[in-house]
């Protein structure tokens, strides 16, 4: 069984071409995601608002010229409140089917992981629902929790889809 | 590029005609389109001389190109239209409804065999034997056998009167092509080209042999053949598609030409007509004896000397009594959708960078920056105009939609047995070209559905009293800052009880207490029909509702009105999504709205005398003698509020949907072009948002739909 | 340069003549029908006119017995460009006064070779 998920993640990463992922924290925990699925990295604009969407999305952005919704992950996932300073960053994602920000913590830097450095996660508690968790990745001291962040921000409770 | 066709009518050794196909494919296609509607108009009893030339021209156009272009197959088919149109417009012949029926079906058949050309796929085309045979018939002074329908519709039920019944009272229905109908033996003329050993032809023959059942085959000495070719007789049951198929084993589609036997013996024929040999030199032209400006055995002085006295001093000859007409054709040119799409964007982008700068201008203090103040005012002028004539490029009329009604209706009419007379209002009316491609199929089916479920047949509605010939109506008007087309017909109408026993059928709960304007609603449900027969053309229950979801996909809606036994009407109505457009901005709280100008009618401060409540808390406002409801945005928008001085102090009156509302602001902030930007692209649909704009300073606002907004008061 | 005036409501037509005729050397003008053709007519004068037959407005045959009244071209050499050689088409072509006729379709050779016998 293990094998099995170990093959899954053998593919994942290797049908990725990288395995190099972007990390961000989002309270205790370091989360990472495929860089090639981020486009930039920005501060944070007070969005347009928009009314009757669940509390988590912020509203919209013009990102030159484009309209971008922005969502916080800390509200959706952190259930605290989150504040906005002129350290808020936002990470701007080019997914297959839109582009879209999401407010994090914090941004860490960029890491490249190798196979034997990831691990299956299939029980592991995080505060992001574990559909999309890939695995586990460990570097020198820390954990990362590797996410589909395509497949997790598609999901319906997200309320990016009608 | 020359070797690839191979079709040489005549191309000379230096030569390469193909540079002009694409503008002969397009030209025929027009001719094509212009004849179709030609005769679709012909009034066969009083027919106009006029009309008569002008489709004699539009074959006659279409021949001349096809034979010169080495078209043949065209070049024949189009000879044979000519001659029928020959002797109608010289009043040989009386036109009937059969001769227009075979001259539309043969007008199609070349449109199928020009497509063939244009992609390459020759060969392929429709066998036009019958059709040829057909006009052959006309011009001969037959007049032809009623010929049995070939399909028959699915019945689910016994359905009273099939088309067959009514033939005589209808328009013949349309026998199908030689090459589809399974069954007939059929005489054929295959040519099998390019061949790269003999083999390959004794191998199709063989098929022949070892296949029961397949036909015969005989092999044909030609004149015309060429060494890597054979020909053969070939009588057959078959289909032309599964000869090829069959054939595939040995040689490729390509090298298979298919003919029926009657056109090519008249091929033979045909050539001689066109290129006849002529005198003096026996190759197609020739000269008067003694005619003005003719060659002489000698170079003759007389004449170069009359071309240099003509030509030294132009006279201004005295214009002969012309009656003056209008310029031959309007100048246009053709230009890629693309790159009327860029033109569009980049004009938006100028839109908003002007924005910024009147924007970043208002706090210049106009007697130190007058000139540039000047600047930035006629710059705001330039881009409204730039942006007018921009948009106004991706209009066009209605009638480019409407156009392919009459013909799509005459089919169905004559395959269903009924009549119909279609009728058109408000072809000028303009839309954007976008949107006319997406409002094509829902309008379709509309119509087609008028016909099929709504016209009753010729019988029933003598019964009911009604003129025979039903009417179906297209009309398309704007109204503010939308477009509505309706479909109306003088039909049977809906049944109110049969749709709602079919919704409780599809397990639906209705109420018999649902308003008439609800019933109708219900058949937009998937799947719903309540047709008796489900004939080929719609019924099937996949319409209404993919009509109502693409309408709305364009942010429009769809209403119906029905009157059982008297018709019925369906309106679509779709806002004129420009991508740039007028619009007015109101503060609510700190938040900014975008409403379309388009629907504003006025605005005015709060009077609260003026303001009645009703019911729980709907709220009224009279405006001089009407009453309007009233919205608060703050409150459909759930805008907090930050500042306790500020309230809602502004009225705006709004028209939309038909109907007037009040919209309850904070403030008006002022008027201004946006560039509408679309909300779903990157999220979702936003009730009562129309989409997005970039504000001067950067920031995004919503724009309101107003439709959305007058049908959320009548709830 | 001789200039030869083109006449035919077909754009094809007209642009296969057009690039054969100035391949060869000779000033084209192109004329949609036979009325556009007797205006330009008017104004200037032509070493050539070819002439479709069946056009709107003013047909080959028209425009033909026009121009033959009009005093620069009682000379001029006139083609009917045409799709039927038939008796009667000649028969019309002479008593409206055209020169000559090539039937159609024919190719850019032919075309060069029977103008080059009408134009010097």
């Amino acid at each position: 069984m293990k094998d099995a998920v170990q093959g899954e993640i053998r593919k994942e990463i290797t049908s990725n071409r990288t395995s190099e992922y972007l990390t961000f924290r989002l309270g205790q925990e370091e989360y990472g995601i495929d860089i090639l699925k981020v486009q930039e990295i920005r501060g944070y604009e007070s969005p347009t608002r928009i009314a009757n969407a669940p509390s988590f999305i912020k509203g919209v952005v013009n990102l030159r010229g484009t309209i971008v919704p922005i969502v916080d992950m800390r509200l959706k996932f952190n259930c605290k409140s989150a504040n906005y300073d002129a350290f808020t960053v936002v990470i701007v994602l080019n997914l297959q089917h839109r582009i879209v920000g999401i407010v994090v913590d914090s941004v860490s830097d960029v890491m490249s992981l190798t196979v034997d450095q990831i691990r299956s996660a299939p029980d592991i508690e995080s505060i992001i629902d574990s559909d999309s968790v890939i695995g586990l990745g460990a570097l020198d001291n820390r954990m990362l929790i590797l996410i589909d962040i395509e497949k997790l921000m598609s999901s319906s409770d997200m309320g990016l889809i009608i | 590029m020359a070797e690839a066709h191979q079709e040489s009518g005549g191309s000379g050794s230096d030569f390469d005609l193909s540079q002009f196909y694409q503008i002969f494919f397009e030209e025929a296609g027009e001719n094509l389109d212009q004849m179709e509607q030609m005769l679709l108009h012909l009034n066969l009893d009083t027919a106009d001389d006029e009309e008569l030339n002008g489709i004699f021209r539009c074959a006659h156009s279409i021949k001349g190109g096809a034979a010169t272009f080495g078209f043949s197959d065209v070049a024949e088919l189009t000879h044979k239209m000519e001659s029928l149109l020959d002797k109608l417009r010289r009043h040989e012949l009386k036109p009937t409804s059969a001769m227009v029926d075979v001259l539309l079906e043969s007008a199609d058949a070349s449109r199928a065999l020009l497509a063939c050309h244009q992609a390459g796929t020759v060969g392929q085309g429709p066998a036009t034997g019958e059709l040829v045979r057909r006009i052959q018939a006309f011009v001969a002074g037959e007049v032809p056998p009623v010929p049995p329908t070939v399909t028959a519709p699915v019945v689910l039920q016994t359905a009273p009167a099939l088309p067959v019944k009514s033939q005589t009272a209808s328009p013949q229905a349309t026998p199908e092509a030689a090459s589809a109908t399974a069954g007939a033996m059929r005489q054929l003329v295959i040519r099998l080209t390019k061949l790269q050993h003999p083999e390959q032809a004794n191998a199709v023959m063989e098929l022949f042999r070892d296949i029961p059942g397949l036909g015969e085959i005989k092999s044909l000495e030609a004149p015309d053949i060429a060494p890597d070719e054979r020909v053969f007789d070939v009588n057959t049951s078959s289909s032309n598609e599964d000869l090829l198929d069959l054939f595939a084993f040995h040689v490729a589609r390509e090298q298979v030409i298919i003919q029926d036997a009657a056109l090519a013996a008249n091929q033979a024929v045909a050539p001689a007509a066109v290129t006849a040999v002529d005198e003096p030199a026996g190759t197609g032209y020739g000269f008067f004896d003694g005619a003005p400006g003719a060659p002489q055995p000698h170079p003759a002085p007389t004449s170069s000397t009359a071309v240099a006295a003509g030509s030294s001093k132009p006279v201004a000859a005295p214009r002969a009594s012309v009656a003056s007409v209008p310029q031959p054709e309007a100048a246009t040119i053709r230009v890629a959708i693309s790159k009327v799409d860029q033109l569009i964007n980049l004009v938006g982008e100028l839109v908003i960078t002007q924005a910024m700068l009147a924007q970043n201008s208002r706090l210049l203090d106009p007697a130190v920056y007058q000139q540039l103040l000047t600047g930035l005012s006629d710059l705001d002028r330039n881009t409204r105009d730039l942006q007018e004539s921009v948009m106004s490029i991706r209009m066009i009329p209605m009638s480019i939609v409407f156009s392919r009604f009459p013909r799509m209706l005459r089919d169905l009419a004559g395959k269903l047995g009924k009549k119909v007379d279609f009728v058109t209002q408000g072809e000028a009316t303009e839309l954007d070209k976008g949107l006319v491609e997406k409002i094509t199929d829902p309008l379709t089916h509309l119509v087609r559905n008028s016909c099929d479920h709504g016209i009753e047949l010729p019988a029933d509605r003598v019964r009911a009293g009604k003129p025979e010939t039903g009417t179906i109506t297209l009309s398309a008007a704007h109204q503010g800052g939308s477009i509505v087309i309706e479909v109306r017909d003088d039909g049977k109408g809906m049944s109110r009880q049969k749709i709602l026993d079919k919704a409780r059928e599809r397990g639906m709960e209705v109420s018999d207490q649902l308003s008439d304007a609800e019933v109708w609603q219900l058949i937009f449900a998937p799947g719903f029909s309540t047709a008796e027969v489900v004939t080929d053309v719609s019924g099937r229950g996949v319409g209404m509702d993919v009509v109502k979801r693409n309408i709305s996909s364009l942010n429009g809606t769809v209403d119906i009105e029905s009157h059982e036994g008297l018709g019925m009407r369906v309106s679509v109505r779709l806002p004129l999504t420009l991508a740039i457009m007028d619009g007015m901005s109101v503060g609510v709280g700190n938040e900014v709205y975008i409403l379309p100008l388009s629907s504003v009618v006025e605005s005015f401060q709060v009077r609260s005398e003026a303001i009645s409540t009703v019911g729980q808390d709907a709220q009224l406002v009279k405006v001089r003698d009407e009453y309007m409801p009233v919205i608060e945005l703050e409150k459909v928008f759930q805008v907090p509020r930050f500042d306790s001085d500020k309230s809602s102090d502004m009225m705006v009156v709004i028209e939309a949907d038909g109907s007037r509302v009040v919209l309850l602001v904070d403030e008006l902030l002022g008027q201004q072009q946006v560039v509408v930007k679309n909300l779903e692209t990157n999220y979702r649909k936003v009730p009562n948002v129309s989409g997005a704009t970039i504000l001067g300073d950067g920031k995004v606002a919503l724009i309101l739909d107003t439709g959305a907004l007058v049908r959320r008061s009548r709830h | 340069m001789p200039v030869i005036l083109t006449v035919d409501d077909s754009p094809s037509m007209r642009r296969m003549v057009s690039f054969t005729l100035t391949g060869a050397g000779y000033e084209v003008v192109e004329a949609v029908d036979g009325m556009d053709a007797f205006e330009k007519a008017q104004t200037r004068s032509f070493d050539l006119v070819l002439t479709d037959q069946n056009m709107p407005r003013l047909d080959g045959l028209g425009l033909t017995r026009k121009l033959r009244e009009h005093p620069n071209f009682k000379t001029t050499p006139i083609l009917m460009l045409t799709t039927e050689s038939s008796d009667l088409m000649k028969q019309a072509g002479r008593s409206a006064g055209a020169t000559g006729w090539l039937v159609k379709p024919f190719d850019p050779v032919r075309l060069i070779e029977v103008i080059k016998k009408v134009v010097k």
